[in-house]
């Protein structure tokens, strides 16, 4: 009887949120693999036509999700690059308890924590070829041909990443003190008795004692730039003609702005999941192993 | 050569200092300025008193402070939901045996590494399909919003949660239960209150992240008169260039800006703690 009692209580303490999970992001979650393959759109929510792969072969022929795909690529190459460096750097200087260091501590999270639309406007109206920082600070130092930003097909891929890297850092810097804070004083201490300068010691005991900590950067930075969508949407909106498209942005236009190609739609999702667990998986693969020996 | 990378080290530092500061105040200084000035002089100080017009501009013509009442019964909702069904199931996983536990709680944690754009067409016609069903209004209605984002935050709320149940002592519970309270006796008396830091972090981190929610309303949320601030925010920018009231705008991005930076001004320590524990997690 008591024991009756306990299963009906757990049963019902569970229920709401099991239900609730269960109905608005396991269902959907199971239904965005199955619609893929579907000719399904939004005019006629009761005729979904099975295609198998075709939408899959569509996307693989076209030009623009391609485009997408590699602007996603050099969003995260090109940021991971930057942050990893700078964020290194920051980190040790986040460290010390000099007025600096507190400083840098207390500001570093500013942009990760206001909204990512505002970073997305805040950087379009920095870009903005008329009121905007950059082109007026250029121009106030005597140079010409200031390009339009995000009016110019070289310019608008790079500033996006700009303002990617500027949200994200701060997360990195985050994530490396907290590494950095992990490694044993005993070891630092020994590295610094052993007459190791700041560099080597950087290379020789830093480096491979936070591997575990790169390992989720790197990995959290291909979450983010494979689903990087408002930046580009509030700064350029994937122009000009396209030419920093991404796969979400392209992905909102197939099955929102306008349209309603929902199988389409879906495979682009599903392509840009399957992608970042590709890329997560190999990049578990190269820093499976601890390089000092110890296990994770 | 110990000089000269302290001076590097220190003009790195300075830049990025600069970086971080210097976009924020430049809004803030725009804020207060005239719109002639906005475009003629972007670096200088405001040179014509403060605008505070600006201010009420943004907040009364420009809408923001309706969509500031719909951000604030959005996260309200879901708040009011999503905190008590999480801390009852997370109650639950932590402190009882049960079949399928590790299982279900496995799914919950998943759940934190799906992205959001996987299901937004699934859901979308779902809550179509519902809205037909029942004729209760699902889209474009603040109800769908809030039944959305409780589904969204209960992966991390459930994670944190069962933290903190799993680390209270035992020994209150079974007093407790000898006094002849029920299970959920001592839930709702004794566990839930010793629990309220626990609460506390979890939901300011919701709040933030919802209040700055932008993806999944901008799909759901069609209408201006339902628009949270980040969808209102970004719907000003782009009727700016046909208003070019760029004084209003800056005024709006500081009122979206300023109460997320107090907040996180302010919990600092338990901000990073949970960002942490949620990034090793997930």
């Amino acid at each position: 009887m008591k024991r009756r009692g306990e299963k009906l209580f757990i049963a019902a303490f569970l229920a709401p949120a099991v239900l609730i999970y269960a109905v608005f992001v396991v269902l959907p979650l199971i239904q965005a693999f199955w619609y893929s393959l579907f000719d399904f759109r939004g005019t006629n929510l009761d005729r979904m036509d099975f295609v198998g792969l075709k939408n899959y072969e569509r996307l693989s022929q076209d030009e623009i999700f391609h485009r997408a795909l590699i602007n996603n690529m050099m969003l995260l190459l090109g940021a991971l690059a930057v942050m990893m460096v700078l964020g290194l750097l920051l980190a040790h200087a986040a460290q010390s308890d000099k007025w600096w260091g507190k400083a840098l501590r207390s500001i570093y999270l500013f942009p990760h924590i206001i909204s990512i639309v505002i970073v997305g406007i805040l950087w379009s109206f920095i870009f903005h070829p008329t009121v905007g920082l950059v082109t007026s600070g250029l121009k106030a130092m005597g140079v010409q041909d200031i390009p339009i930003w995000m009016g110019d097909k070289n310019t608008a891929l790079p500033g996006i990443g700009v303002a990617f890297v500027w949200y994200g850092i701060g997360f990195v810097i985050m994530l490396l003190s907290a590494g950095i804070r992990g490694i044993p004083q005993d070891i630092q201490e020994a590295a610094e008795l052993d007459g190791a300068k700041s560099l080597q010691k950087f290379w020789s005991v830093t480096w491979p004692m936070i591997w575990s900590v790169r390992r989720i950067v790197v990995i959290h930075t291909i979450i983010q730039a494979l689903n990087t969508f408002a930046l580009v949407r509030l700064m350029s909106n994937g122009g000009p003609s396209r030419a920093s498209e991404v796969t979400l942005t392209y992905l909102y236009e197939r099955g929102f702005e306008g349209n309603s190609f929902y199988g389409e739609a879906t495979a682009i999702a599903v392509v840009n999941f399957v992608l970042v667990m590709i890329l997560s998986g190999i990049v578990m693969l190269i820093f499976r192993k601890d390089p000092s020996g110890r296990t994770a | 050569m110990k000089i000269i990378s302290r001076i590097l080290g220190g003009l790195g530092l300075a830049a990025f200092f600069a970086i971080v500061i210097v976009p924020m105040l430049w809004t803030v200084m725009s804020s207060f300025k005239t719109v002639a000035q906005i475009a003629t002089d972007p670096w200088g100080l405001p040179n014509d008193g403060l605008k505070v017009e600006n201010y009420s501009k943004a907040w009364t013509v420009s809408g923001i402070g309706d969509y500031f009442v719909n951000s604030l019964i959005v996260c309200a909702g879901t708040m009011a939901v999503l905190l008590p069904v999480a801390a009852m199931a997370s109650y639950v996983i932590a402190r009882y045996k049960f079949w399928g536990r590790e299982a279900l709680f496995g799914g919950f944690m998943g759940g934190m590494m799906v992205p959001q754009f996987l299901f937004i067409v699934p859901l979308y016609v779902l809550l179509t399909r519902i809205q037909m069903g029942t004729g209760v209004r699902l889209l474009d209605s603040h109800l769908g919003l809030v039944l959305v984002y409780i589904a969204f935050s209960l992966p991390f709320t459930v994670f944190v949660l069962t933290g903190f149940f799993q680390g209270l002592p035992e020994e209150l519970a079974e007093a407790a239960r000898l006094d002849g309270c029920g299970h959920a006796g001592v839930f709702w008396r004794i566990m839930l209150p010793l629990a309220r830091p626990g609460l506390v972090v979890a939901g300011i981190f919701n709040v933030i992240g919802l209040w700055n929610e932008y993806n999944l309303a901008l799909v759901l949320i069609s209408s201006k008169e339902n628009f949270t601030l980040p969808l209102g925010l970004a719907n000003l920018t782009n009727t700016l260039q046909y208003t070019s009231d760029w004084g209003a705008l800056f005024a709006a991005v500081v009122i979206v800006m300023g109460p997320v930076l107090a907040v996180y001004w302010l919990l600092k320590e338990k901000i990073h703690e949970a960002m942490l524990a949620g990034a090793v997690k997930g």
